[in-house]
């Protein structure tokens, strides 16, 4: 089996447009969307949601007020205040440690199953796609991501498919890290400009740490051509190849809009030399 | 006031919103709390005061003391403690702080040390404003505790712009806590669209008033208009997608100093942001 992440460091590169343009090329494809923050894969996927279940990332705390002798321990002893000093949970602060439990010295306190998000499955043209939303503001959404991304590699094995295509979520943490953990490959997605190459940078860092094989693609190419040469002079010295340039290009937005996928749609650049040996390097 | 400048789908505007809004308004301080990939300093002119890691903590083992009893693993719900037959695997990266494995252990074998996981530095402008930034070290997994330090750093301010992280998961959530009010930079596609739904639902859950700007508006895709009447959410303000506003961008340039149009649209999303503020 093979996986195939596509991230970014700076949000708004591009990540989606691409992932969803290599899509049609692939054959026996599982699709995972592990941007849970903002899931779009699906606005332009999506036939038919197959399947949707609430995924209970941690448990938090529930206090029984009867038995409660308001000792203030576990208040006092919770490293991230998620306990407030009237004996209540502050929503979105826990994070699962179950310490309070175990401290509380009448046993008020019983730990709940704590639902974090939504985990859907979609039918799709291209195969089955896996993706999750977030609830705003939640705690652990690493354990969602990596849920997405677990639940892909068991319908591939299912199903007998080969390949896994993950679009990510922009950063460089713990979603970030979900996503790329044990992938065969990652898409690097970029943009010419101060903030893309500063994002683009620390990216790559996280990226050697888990020693993974990174191709760049620079999206929007034509906005700063300095720019561009300047990734292509960064990824040179870093041993990283410059896989693919895209231009800017306002028809790939319209197709957006209009909900068809940029490779299938009205932009002359997919019809390309350099679109088409990308994509057979790729394949 | 604070104000909270937030997105949903990353790449919309936010820094190009916070950064000039910060040079326009006179009296406000500007914090970059998006720790993985902060920005706002890229387009500003600034030296810096001060520096200063953050540091989490974590568990050590005294070898001497551990009788390899296992119960600090079987407690650890992070799996940041493996004990094994000869000794005690501490995964520092994993591992949240929160203490659990030190309470529980009866040969007292384990302390706490300290690893940073990131600085903050605090600024000031060449028209001496206030500007604090955070980053988070690579690898790292999480930054709330950046988040959380540096806003308890500059909060005392009483005026403050917040650029915040993409998303609305815990970095996001504790960017926004005390917020007064708070401006979405979005923009007319079904991505964002769809990804500023989570943001509105994070900020009515805190209950902090906003309203939102349309960048890179004049395409024909009207289905952030009709979200926005739908929903009773006020537009602050639309900025026009400009090709020549994308390169001063790409530069690292701050669009008020090069585009008259661009600054009567913060002049307009100030207005709106502050309107009944000097009545309050």
């Amino acid at each position: 089996m093979r996986e195939i992440a596509i991230i970014s460091g700076k949000g708004g590169t591009g990540k989606t447009t691409l992932a969803l343009s290599i899509i049609p090329y692939f054959k026996e494809l599982v699709i995972a969307d592990c941007d849970v923050d903002a899931p779009d894969m699906k606005i332009l996927l999506s036939q038919k949601q197959t399947e949707k279940n609430l995924f209970y990332g941690l448990q938090i705390p529930t206090f029984d007020y009867d038995r409660c002798i308001d000792c203030k321990l576990c208040h006092q002893s919770c490293a991230f205040n998620a306990i407030s000093e009237s004996i209540e949970l502050i929503p979105g602060k826990c994070e699962g440690c179950n310490f309070c439990e175990y401290l509380c010295p009448v046993n008020a306190i019983t730990m709940e199953n704590h639902a974090i998000g939504h985990l859907n499955k979609h039918q799709t043209a291209y195969g089955p796609m896996v993706d999750a939303k977030l609830f705003p503001g939640q705690e652990s959404s690493g354990k969602l991501v990596s849920e997405v991304r677990d639940k892909a590699i068991e319908l591939a094995k299912d199903t007998h498919r080969e390949t896994i295509i993950i679009d990510g979520s922009p950063g460089v943490a713990c979603n970030v890290i979900s996503t790329i953990t044990g992938v065969d490959e990652v898409l690097v997605v970029t943009e010419p400009t101060m903030s893309g190459i500063h994002d683009l940078k620390r990216v790559i860092d996280l990226i050697k740490i888990f020693n993974i094989p990174i191709h760049v693609i620079v999206n929007k190419a034509t906005i700063n051509e300095a720019k561009t040469e300047e990734i292509k002079e960064y990824c040179q010295e870093n041993n990283l190849k410059v896989l693919l340039e895209i231009p800017f290009d306002q028809t790939i937005v319209n197709d957006i809009s209009r909900k068809v996928i940029p490779s299938l749609g009205e932009s002359t650049f997919f019809k390309s030399k350099d679109w088409k040996a990308f994509v057979k390097h790729l394949i | 006031m604070k104000i909270a400048i937030l997105s949903g789908k990353g790449g919309t505007g936010k820094t190009t919103l916070a950064t000039n809004l910060f040079t326009y308004l006179e009296d406000y301080a500007l914090i970059d709390t998006d720790i993985e990939e902060p920005n706002s300093h890229l387009f500003l002119d600034f030296t810096i005061q001060d520096k200063t890691p953050v540091y989490k903590d974590y568990p050590v083992v005294d070898p001497n003391r551990c009788t390899l009893c296992g119960k600090c693993g079987e407690h650890c719900n992070f799996n940041a403690i493996i004990v094994t037959a000869k000794k005690v695997i501490v995964s520092e990266d994993l591992c949240h702080s929160c203490g659990f494995c030190k309470a529980v252990c009866p040969e007292k074998a384990i302390t706490y040390a300290k690893k940073s996981i990131g600085d903050i530095y605090h600024t000031k402008t060449s028209s001496e404003k206030d500007f604090s930034y955070g980053l988070l070290n690579t690898g790292e997994v999480s930054g709330v505790v950046l988040v959380e330090t540096l806003k308890s750093e500059t909060f005392a301010m009483p005026n403050v712009l917040i650029d915040c992280p993409p998303g609305a998961a815990c970095t996001t959530a504790a960017s926004i806590e005390g917020a007064d009010k708070a401006i979405i930079v979005s923009e007319p596609t079904p991505f964002g669209v769809s990804d500023m739904d989570i943001v509105v639902e994070l900020l009515n859950n805190a209950g902090i008033d906003f309203g939102v700007v349309i960048n890179k508006a004049g395409s024909a895709d009207t289905e952030i208009y009709d979200y926005l009447e739908k929903n009773h959410i006020p537009l602050y303000g639309e900025i026009l997608y400009k090709a020549s506003r994308a390169r001063h961008y790409s530069k690292g340039e701050l669009l008020i100093y090069h585009d008259e149009a661009f600054k009567e649209n913060i002049k307009t999303i100030a207005a709106h942001v502050l309107e009944g503020e000097h009545h309050a």
